[in-house]
Formats: C-alpha cells, sequence, structure tokens
C-alpha cells in the first residue's frame, strides 16, 4: 500500500465517521460544520484524483454553503444559539428505510459501473478543457442548475423578508400566547 | 513547488516575522494617530504577553470547548496556508505551495476564515460574542463575494488560476493601473477578515470585544496572534495579485514582496485606526448597493482588457 492509498483511506474515513456525527450531534450549527468536515474530506480525495479546481472549489463552495445553512437554519428553526440541544433526526422509520434504500442502491450502482481508469500524465492541463466542457457542451445542465439555484435563494429571502410589497407581512398577526391564560382572555 | 521540508518552516518564519511587523506598525499608529487602545492586550509587547500567559482562566456557561480552543489555532492555519500560496519569486514553482488553481484556494481560505471568526464567537455560547459572529458572518459572506468578482478580474489577463502566472501577467503593467477598482474593494475584504476598522464586525468595542468578550486570557493571546498572522497572508496575497508580487527592478524579488506586503499591511493598519464603522444594517446595504456593482464594474473593465 502506498502512502496515497494511506492518505486516500484515511480521508475516506474521515468523510464517513463526520457525516455520520451529523446526525448524531445535538445542535444544527455542529452538524454543519461536521458535514462541512466531510465534504472538506471528499474534496481532497478530489484533489488526489488530480481535479485541481474541483477539488478546491468543492471545498470553497462547501465552506460558504455550510455556513448559510447553519445560520438559516438557526434563523427558520427559533432555535436562537444553535447551542440548546436538540435532535437532529425524526421520522426514523421511514428515515431507517429511505437510508438503507438509498444505501442499497447507490452501492450496486457504484459496484455494477464499469469505471473509467485512465490515470492523466503528470502536469496535464485539467482546468481549461473543464471550462470549456461547463460553458460549451455542458451548458445547458450548468445553467439550469445555476438559475434553479438563485431562484430558490431569492423565493426564501423574499418569504422570510418581513418587507413586501403590500406593507409589513406580520401586520395583523398576534403573538402566539405563552401563558393559557392570555388566550382565554379576549 | 518546494519540498515539505522547506515550504513549511520557510512560511512559519515570514508569517512569524511579518506578524512582529505588524504588532510594531500597530503601536506605531496607536502612537502617531492619537487613538487610546481599547485593551491593552490587543498591544503585543512581551510584558503584555507575560500577564496575560499569567491571567486567571474563566469559562462561560456550557460553552463549545473543543470549538472554543481550536478556533484561534483554525485561523492561524488558514493565515499560514494563505501565505504559503504567495509565490516568492517569478517563476513557476516558486512559491512554497505553487498549485494550479492557487487564487481558488485563496478563496476557500477567506471562506474558511468567516467560519473560525463565527466559531470562535458561537462556541463560548454567551450573549455578545454570538452578536458579533452572526454580524460578522453576513457582513463577511458579502464582502467575499465582492473579492471573488475582484480575484476573478485579476485572474482574466493572465488567463490562469495560477498565482505565479497571475504574477507573470502584470511584468508590463500592474493590476493596480490596469483594474483601478481592484485593490481598493480587495482592501476591504482585507479589513474584514482581519478583523480591522471600519469592517471589524466580529470583535468590536460596541459589543465589549464581540467574539473575544468571553475569552480567557490565553485564547485572547492566541486570538489575537492569529489575526495578526492574517493580516500578514492578506497583506502578501494582495501585493501579489495587484502590485506585481516580486516584480521590481534591481532588488531581488522576496526584498520587493516584502516591501510591498510591508506597504499594504501599514495602508490597513491607518485605515483600520482612521476609518469609522456604520452601524452593521447601513454596511450592509452598501456593500450590496454600491460595492457590488462597483466589484461587477471592475470585472467589465478587467474582461473588456484581456478580449482587446
Amino acid at each position: 500500500m502506498s502512502w496515497a492509498d494511506g492518505v486516500f483511506w484515511l480521508l475516506a474515513a474521515v468523510a464517513l465517521l463526520t457525516g455520520w456525527r451529523v446526525f448524531r450531534t445535538d445542535s444544527m450549527v455542529r452538524a454543519s460544520f461536521l458535514l462541512l468536515a466531510s465534504f472538506i474530506a471528499v474534496g481532497a480525495m478530489m484533489l488526489m484524483l488530480g481535479a485541481a479546481y474541483l477539488g478546491f472549489a468543492t471545498i470553497f463552495m462547501m465552506a460558504v454553503e455550510m455556513m448559510v445553512m447553519a445560520l438559516f437554519m438557526v434563523m427558520f428553526m427559533m432555535n436562537p444559539a444553535g447551542l440548546n440541544p436538540m435532535v437532529m433526526v425524526h421520522q426514523h422509520g421511514l428515515a431507517i428505510v429511505a437510508g438503507l434504500v438509498t444505501f442499497a442502491g447507490l452501492s450496486a450502482f457504484a459496484l455494477s459501473l464499469d469505471l473509467p481508469d485512465r490515470p492523466l500524465p503528470g502536469g496535464a492541463e485539467v482546468i481549461a478543457p473543464l471550462g470549456r466542457e461547463l460553458l460549451g457542451p455542458s451548458m445547458l445542465v450548468f445553467e439550469s442548475a445555476g438559475v434553479t439555484l438563485l431562484a430558490t435563494m431569492l423565493c426564501v429571502v423574499i418569504l422570510s423578508s418581513r418587507s413586501g410589497r403590500f406593507g409589513p407581512s406580520d401586520l395583523g398577526s398576534v403573538p402566539p400566547a405563552v401563558d393559557p391564560a392570555i388566550e382565554e382572555d379576549p | 513547488m518546494m519540498g515539505p521540508l522547506t515550504a513549511l518552516p520557510l512560511t512559519l518564519c515570514v508569517l512569524f516575522a511579518g506578524m512582529i511587523l505588524v504588532g510594531v506598525l500597530d503601536a506605531l499608529a496607536w502612537r502617531l494617530l492619537g487613538r487610546v487602545p481599547i485593551d491593552d492586550d490587543d498591544r503585543l509587547t512581551l510584558g503584555g504577553l507575560r500577564a496575560v500567559i499569567r491571567r486567571q482562566s474563566i469559562s462561560t456557561e456550557r460553552p463549545d470547548l473543543a470549538a472554543w480552543r481550536l478556533a484561534p489555532a483554525l485561523y492561524f492555519g488558514l493565515a499560514a496556508a494563505g501565505l504559503a500560496l504567495v509565490p516568492v519569486a517569478v517563476a513557476v514553482g516558486r512559491a512554497p505551495v505553487d498549485v494550479e488553481a492557487g487564487i481558488v484556494v485563496w478563496g476557500a481560505v477567506e471562506a474558511l476564515t468567516v467560519i473560525a471568526v463565527f466559531l470562535h464567537g458561537w462556541s463560548s455560547n454567551a450573549l455578545l460574542p454570538l452578536m458579533g459572529a452572526y454580524r460578522f458572518v453576513a457582513i463577511g459572506l458579502s464582502i467575499m463575494l465582492v473579492s471573488m468578482f475582484v480575484l476573478i478580474g485579476a485572474a482574466l489577463p493572465a488567463g490562469s488560476l495560477r498565482l505565479t502566472a497571475i504574477v507573470e501577467s502584470q511584468r508590463e503593467l500592474w493590476n493596480l493601473v490596469r483594474q483601478p477598482l481592484g485593490l481598493p474593494l480587495f482592501l476591504l475584504l482585507g479589513l474584514a477578515i482581519t478583523l480591522r476598522g471600519p469592517l471589524d464586525y466580529a470583535d468590536a468595542p460596541d459589543l465589549a470585544g464581540g467574539t473575544s468578550a468571553e475569552d480567557n486570557a490565553q485564547l485572547r493571546l492566541a486570538w489575537q496572534l492569529a489575526r495578526a498572522a492574517m493580516l500578514v497572508a492578506f497583506a502578501a496575497m494582495a501585493a501579489t495579485v495587484f502590485l506585481g508580487g516580486p516584480l521590481g527592478p534591481v532588488l531581488p524579488g522576496p526584498v520587493w514582496l516584502a516591501l510591498k506586503a510591508g506597504l499594504v499591511a501599514a495602508v490597513l493598519v491607518v485605515l483600520g485606526h482612521l476609518l469609522a464603522r456604520p452601524d452593521a444594517s447601513r454596511m450592509m446595504t452598501f456593500i450590496w448597493v454600491v460595492l457590488l456593482p462597483l466589484s461587477f464594474l471592475d470585472l467589465a473593465i478587467a474582461g473588456l482588457e484581456a478580449l482587446r
């Protein structure tokens, strides 16, 4: 086993372990950053495969994404600090079945696939061909994914913002009663 | 690329030397600009260091201790990673770590820095640090977006994401002149990721120290050192991308790089002392309404220049 194999297995172990901890931790902020650690390990594996741009871009994009995700989850979940303990999993039965089916499906797919085995020569140009592919033959997929994501983000911001075209969105709304006695009194 | 046995000590030595310079610059700025330091711990003097290490250790209720203690290490590590990317001479392979997508790696350093600062504030489980952390993320992510467009613009004339190629592309004309909007916008990112002056929304005195408010003395010291280290890395990167890095007549490349980086660091320190910090929401509007369009303009100028 060469040192590269060792590094690969180490990264794989980190990716799996942190991925598992995402569901076992008790805080959304911790879950986000554990997921980030998992993605960083995957990004490092991509670097080992010679994908210079994609590997670093994965690390970079995931850092921004997980930060935003942690923030939005805390904002929408009414757990102001994110340090209050909470259970990170729900719908246990469904989750277990879905997880097992997905794992079996992806494993079968990976094992049955005839994976390419074409080692790149050292110092081969990889970034420019990737750019040509993304903005050439794969333009439609690339752009539709990008525009869909942008539309989703805009929708989230519009739905969650207080002021809109028709005035403050919480106009006339009543805060939930904390004390049941207040609710009875009109 | 240098071997790890050369690259690591070289990077760390330069980083420590730079941190001493930052301490001197900060002390000079305090003296010359007549500002009283908020906290004497912020000064990197030997007497201060001794006092800090001896001080009693405190903690908050149910903090995330691992994240709290590791945040300064992450911040410092990111600074070292950023500095390691900087080419010390003009030739492929003359950076401690010379990678094909160097400028993207620097982008990852910026993004992870925001996370380090957030974790530093969040993990103490206290009000003021948490407010500093959230505020910083909002501003930090927005200003990072500006810096991304500016960096893409700087990579355009080189036709490469490699930092040595970006330096090489400035042989005729520095990016500072070719893309006049680039460096000023990038400096604002520098103020943000080194938690300085107008963009210090993390550790500002209006939150009694923000993310550092609950730090014990040792952690605070570690955090201030990491903050100085990030300024060194940022100054070296700004000098590389906009001031031609090691390019220059007569003197050897590394000397030119050190001079330019020192100048950028001095400018940042002075700006940090002179500019006022607006309200976070106002700064947010300013970034999205003024700075982001300016970065688009910068990119357009760079694109037209590259097409010519």
